[in-house]
């Protein structure tokens, strides 16, 4: 596990997720108070991401969860097959004609039966949902719990009890306890408030929008052969689109989608031609794009007085070297 | 430590940041885990374990900075200007000075019996004098301060109960005796000097502290009410910035609902067994009915039909009478939505096409389809209702009218509201004047409350909000 909060940075680091100091700490906390981490934040800032890197870092096998509006128990914590039980007890049904044999009443019988109905309710009969597969896995591991404000509010008391013992009980068998503690990861778009409930239990991040120099940075990582000029008008522009007022911000995954989307064009610095030919790749509205292109001079304009100020700027530094570990 | 931690945790909670008791334990078991020296990671693992909610992460920052650093930092800043002496007179040598006390005080060994206050003013020691000052601002009831005046008694009170008169006497029986004891005159007396200085700073702090005290109390009071008022703020007194703000509040209000409404709604779902989908669905068991079936109770969605007076006088409640039902579209079987002053128009496709605050704005300037710059005329709209989309209403169907009911003495027409009611499930109107003006004036409430099932006075949010939650019902 983690050392110290410069440690959990360098290691997810070096799986290629840049992060400032504030995700860091709290990282470094969850894995040491054994707590799960509620995430929040707008959409593609990165906190799925952030889940799945943290379980490459450590080595932990990823265990997720997609939340859905009506996600019930039997598709996350649990559920019996019933058609094996069926099939089992057809199998099984001269087996139980012999147990039955010497019966002389009915109730001599039924008591037989009973007596082997642990068989039919084992967790030889029970499908573990990812909730069970995280608590029972023999490997310590990591859950992601997808976007938990999608779910209906009475699933939240599902996970309390997961997320605050770390166990699951199942009425017919009795208490599953988790052999290792998984790190827990919760992400939310703050569709809903959760409840006080659960929060209690979680540490809580809020990951906002990066600042352009980390901005820059994720993408020189994320998007090797960018080139430091090209990185910058980017991250210029995007930072300055995050200004507006848009149906849909453009986060992180749009910035590097785009740089992905110039550097297929062989693009080396942004104009205003080939700024409104792709401003597709990051709005996602049409009247977002309307609003951009109506902008779009000022958006750039900042670009234009550096290239006054100093002219003939060598072009595209070497492209950094390539990252293992891409994840998107 | 864990004092200071508490405290903190109280005044988190003054300005409204839920913290439960157990997460100021989590803070406790966090704060062993990672190094206090670094103030951003001491804040993060406080708001980690602390603020639950993006919401409340301003109010922790603006906290975190008045409790934790500017005290402290203020304290460091006192005393190191008093360090560098009087302006003018050159900076006293701080090194050689503490050099030839620590010799002097060896000598005395054993004949010193010095307070904890003048032993940390001696050897500047800046965490403990800060321990200092506020454990006797606690005892001197500095939390109690309530205005400007009384930072000047509570500076005084604070003083008096760390003794700082005493530890001034001390330090000067001390230079006597350091004297005595062979130390050179100069050096005593610039030991006096500073250490004269350093009484001065720390009664400086105190003062700054008193202050921050009365700040902190301030913030949370301001907090508070600014919340409060917005809920209870009459639509009618509402600034630019405060609409701005609302659209949050009722946004957030708007999402409550809709999770009690799908609760509601999941406990309805299960209805009785469904024998033949059953028998159907287990015909791969062999007739053995391992696939319990339930009939899935219908969804009794209420239609809406919303008559909006958009006249200035009303524009603020339609305005976030329509944004609530902007966002609470889906909980609705249809919507219907018609805006009038003395015409009436439908605004229905409005709501599909554009995003909520458009279609607000555009609604409530007319959408097109009316002129807003006329006289209110309540009759005229309603009989131009009667006529044109009484086919609208059915046994299903809710009509909400919002508006003050006030005609410019026009000709009410109640028979026409009257007929709408006789076909409709519930009549609402929603009127942002109190019951008590009802019928005065120009007022006509009071002929057409006969043909309305629930009148209500909505005036501001509180008001709004219950009267939404009664209606999705």
């Amino acid at each position: 596990m983690f050392e110290s909060v410069e440690d959990v940075q360098k290691r997810l680091g070096a799986q290629g997720y840049i992060c400032d100091k504030n995700i860091a700490t709290v990282v470094f906390l969850a894995t040491k108070l054994e707590k799960p981490v509620l995430v929040e934040g707008p959409a593609g800032v990165g906190k799925t991401e952030l889940a799945k890197v943290v379980g490459l870092a450590t080595g932990r096998p990823l265990i997720r969860l997609q939340c859905y509006e009506g996600l019930d128990e039997a598709k996350a914590l649990y559920e019996w097959e019933y058609s094996k039980q069926l099939l089992y007890t057809q199998i099984l049904k001269e087996k139980l004609s012999e147990t039955m044999a010497g019966a002389t009443s009915l109730r001599d019988a039924a008591d037989r039966v009973g007596a082997e109905d642990s068989v039919f309710f084992s967790s030889r009969f029970i499908v573990p949902r990812p909730l069970l597969q995280a608590i029972t896995a023999a490997e310590p591991n990591l859950l992601l719990i997808d976007e938990v404000d999608k779910s209906d509010p009475e699933f939240e008391a599902f996970l309390l009890e997961v997320l605050s013992d770390f166990q699951v009980s199942v009425p017919e068998i009795g208490t599953f306890d988790a052999k290792t503690k998984p790190i827990v990861f919760l992400t939310s778009n703050d569709a809903r408030e959760m409840s006080d409930a659960l929060k209690r239990r979680c540490l809580h991040l809020y990951i906002d929008f990066p600042d352009a120099e980390l901005e820059a940075r994720i993408l020189e990582a994320k998007v090797p052969g960018v080139g430091q000029r090209l990185a910058e008008e980017l991250v210029g522009v995007m930072q300055r689109l995050r200004k507006l007022d848009l149906k849909k911000t453009p986060s992180i995954s749009e910035t590097l989608d785009w740089a992905r989307a110039l550097l297929a064009l062989n693009a080396t610095s942004l104009d205003e031609g080939l700024v409104k030919d792709t401003l597709n790749v990051i709005l996602k509205y049409e009247g977002d794009i309307k609003k951009a292109q109506a902008e779009l001079g000022r958006l750039i304009a900042r670009k234009a007085d550096e290239e006054t100020a100093k002219p003939g700027a060598a072009p595209a530094a070497a492209p950094a070297p390539a990252k293992k570990g891409s994840l998107h | 430590m864990q004092r200071k931690l508490i405290d903190f945790t109280n005044l988190l909670r003054k300005s409204g940041v839920r913290v439960s008791v157990a997460e100021t334990i989590d803070s406790f078991v966090a704060l062993d885990e990672v190094s206090i020296g670094d103030r951003e990671v001491f804040r993060d693992a406080l708001r980690a374990t602390m603020v639950k909610r993006g919401e409340d992460i301003p109010a922790f920052e603006h906290l975190f900075d008045l409790y934790w650093s500017a005290f402290y930092d203020g304290l460091r800043d006192a005393f190191d200007k008093a360090a560098e002496g009087q302006p003018g007179q050159g900076k006293p040598d701080l090194e050689a000075l503490m050099k030839a006390l620590q010799e002097g005080m060896q000598n005395l060994q054993g004949k010193l019996d010095l307070s904890e206050l003048a032993k940390a003013l001696l050897t500047q020691d800046l965490s403990k004098l800060e321990q200092l000052i506020r454990q006797a601002a606690e005892q001197a009831g500095v939390g109690r301060i309530e205005n400007m005046l009384q930072v000047g008694f509570f500076t005084r009170r604070t003083m008096e109960q760390m003794d700082a008169e005493g530890a001034g006497r001390e330090l000067r029986d001390l230079a006597r005796q350091l004297r005595e004891g062979g130390m050179p005159d100069e050096q005593v007396d610039a030991l006096m000097a500073l250490m004269e200085r350093y009484l001065e700073a720390l009664r400086q702090s105190v003062r700054q502290y008193t202050e921050r005290e009365l700040q902190q109390r301030n913030f949370d009071y301001m907090e508070k009410f600014r919340r409060e008022s917005l809920l209870e703020k009459s639509f009618y007194n509402l600034t630019e910035d405060e609409i701005r703000q609302m659209r949050e509040v009722v946004n957030r209000l708007a999402h409550r609902i809709k999770n009690i409404l799908s609760i509601r709604k999941r406990r309805l779902k299960k209805g009785k067994l469904d024998l033949h989908t059953m028998l159907r669905r287990n015909m791969a068991h062999g007739g053995v009915p391992f696939e319990v079936v339930y009939k899935q109770r219908k969804k009794d969605r209420p239609k809406l039909v919303i008559l909006c007076d958009v006249s200035s006088s009303v524009a603020n409640v339609s305005r976030f009478m329509l944004q609530f039902v902007y966002q609470l579209q889906e909980c609705f079987n249809k919507i219907r939505a018609f805006v009038f002053v003395s015409e009436l128009g439908e605004v229905t496709q409005l709501f599909k096409d554009l995003e909520v605050n458009q279609a607000i704005d555009k609604a409530l300037d007319g959408g097109d389809v009316i002129n807003v710059y006329t006289r209110s005329n309540f009759g005229y709209a309603f009989h131009h209702f009667w006529k044109n989309y009484l086919s609208a209403i059915d046994n299903k169907t809710t009509v909400l009218v919002l508006g003050d009911a006030r005609n410019n003495y026009n000709d009410p027409r109640a028979w026409c509201l009257r007929e709408v009611h006789n076909k409709a499930k519930n009549v609402v109107w929603l009127n942002p004047e109190s019951p008590s003006a009802w019928g005065f004036g120009d007022s006509v409430m009071d002929k057409y409350l006969p043909s309305v099932d629930i009148a209500e006075e909505c005036r501001n949010l509180r008001q709004l909000s219950r009267i939404v939650d009664k209606l999705v019902l």
